[in-house]
């Protein structure tokens, strides 16, 4: 329990960092932005208590804001991803895995991951660039950053998990 | 009851959602836009460090361009020092700030003419300083080149200068090698020419010799330059001197000129006033007075200078 507790708190500053120092200044087209941050509740295996999963949503969303100066964009868009991620990851559980599965692309398959990535990247850049824009005028410009961010930064997680897991995986 | 509990706890994640995005929103309601809490925004001492330590950090990254703008802002910088300098070196000609005999224990106050005469007997010339900057008649008036006069009348905000160019003008003057006095005085006709008279026949006078202020008045400090010696002439008694000067002031460009304000002395010219004329020294000692912004009551004032009158008289 603890362990997996200092696991994800790491991952959680490993991923802040990441953000606030490299994603923070990327500005794809002007105006695409990608929030990495996410990868932090992505992470999060099977069966996690819904509670404590909403709890470290909202954390890593203020913690975002803060150093961002969005108050409330990033935290409202993660609690919202963290209340939904156990329902997006049952739809793509595969059937004969255990009860706590972490999702990566060897558990999940390629395919399904990265579709239940998609998912939760197109829900938080959605909620977060409407709450950015807070309007409908130049909804152009906003379509374009969820899209682009959703894409982009699927891409990123998916590359880190590559990182990762076929590190894991050589061990 | 306790099914209601029941339904709480199984459902408990859906209240925590909903607090947490209340949260959220609140959050982006209140500060959003006004930022008016600093602590959740990067205005947070420990996010300001933060970014502190980063931004120490990644300056070196872009440390080749900053170099290169660095070296380009400063190649126009070097460009206009160099426009500046020659504007200063064409600007010194007719400068008020740069007198090179007056010693810096004088305060002076800039001024620009607003009108002035110079073909008229007695010319005046009108500066745009008055009281409110501290001019007050009887100071002298000098522009970068020499002497230009001294103030005659002033106002709030305007003084009026008697120039070298007006009949009744009179300032006293020395040679700067001989050290030679005498009185500068002007007579009608040009602008750029003024007559020392009172020079005793004995002294050595040269022409291109440089008539300065002997600072035996309390109006000019003593070295101010005046003009140049064009020609020694007899005066009309034959008894003294007259030297033709070329006054370095160009009257007819003059523009900038400066007031010597602190260089007077009020104690001075009141004791100077009442050993010429004892009748004149109630209105000279009230005119000081107020001009000195003495605080002395009404009656004490009077007892001083009747005590004054006695020891005068």
């Amino acid at each position: 329990m603890s362990s997996t507790f200092l696991i994800r708190l790491i991952r959680l500053f490993t991923t802040l960092i990441f953000q606030v120092l490299v994603f923070n200044n990327i500005h794809l087209f002007g105006y695409i932005t990608p929030l990495v941050i996410g990868y932090m509740l992505v992470c999060f295996h099977h069966n996690t208590s819904r509670t404590g999963l909403l709890v470290w949503g909202f954390v890593t969303g203020i913690l975002f804001d803060i150093f961002s100066n969005t108050a409330g964009m990033a935290s409202a868009a993660c609690t919202l991803m963290a209340m939904l991620q156990p329902t997006i990851l049952n739809l793509f559980a595969p059937r004969d895995a255990s009860e706590d599965f972490t999702p990566s692309f060897l558990s999940m398959g390629f395919f399904n991951y990265l579709t239940y990535v998609l998912i939760l990247m197109f829900l938080l850049h959605g909620v977060f660039y409407l709450l950015d824009a807070f309007t409908l005028v130049e909804w152009s410009l906003t379509i374009m950053a969820i899209f682009g961010g959703t894409i982009l930064t699927t891409l990123i997680i998916i590359f880190i998990e590559l990182l990762v897991r076929s590190k894991k995986r050589k061990k | 009851m306790r099914a209601l509990i029941d339904l709480i706890i199984k459902n408990q994640h859906w209240f925590v959602f909903l607090l947490l995005e209340t949260i959220s929103l609140a959050f982006l309601f209140s500060y959003n836009g006004y930022q008016k809490s600093v602590y959740f925004t990067t205005a947070n001492d420990v996010v300001g460090l933060t970014y502190d330590v980063i931004s120490g950090i990644t300056s070196h990254l872009h440390l080749e361009e900053e170099n290169r703008e660095l070296e380009a802002t400063n190649e126009n910088l070097r460009k206009q020092l160099h426009a500046i300098q020659q504007q200063m070196i064409a600007m010194q000609q007719d400068s008020t700030k740069r007198l090179p005999a007056l010693s810096p224990q004088y305060d002076v106050v800039s001024a620009q003419v607003v009108n002035m005469t110079i073909h008229r007997p007695n010319n005046l010339i009108t500066i745009n300083k008055g009281e409110a900057d501290g001019i007050h008649p009887e100071m002298g008036v000098v522009c970068s080149r020499g002497v230009v006069g001294i103030v005659y009348m002033t106002s709030r905000h305007y003084s009026i200068v008697m120039p070298i160019l007006n009949t009744n003008s009179k300032i006293s003057c020395r040679l700067h090698n001989s050290e030679h006095f005498g009185s500068l005085v002007w007579q009608r006709g040009d602008a750029d020419i003024a007559y020392v008279t009172n020079i005793p026949r004995h002294a050595p006078v040269k022409v291109k010799e440089i008539v300065e202020t002997n600072g035996f008045s309390d109006i000019f400090p003593a070295g101010l330059p005046i003009g140049i010696v064009q020609k020694i002439e007899d005066s009309s008694d034959g008894m003294a001197y007259m030297l033709r000067v070329k006054l370095f002031a160009n009257f007819s460009t003059l523009r900038e000129v400066s007031v010597i304000t602190n260089y007077s002395s009020p104690e001075r010219r009141v004791l100077e006033m009442m050993s010429e004329n004892p009748e004149k020294q109630d209105s000279v000692l009230n005119s000081q007075e107020k001009r000195s912004d003495s605080i002395h009551v009404s009656t004490t004032g009077t007892n001083e200078k009747s005590v004054k009158n006695d020891t005068v008289r």
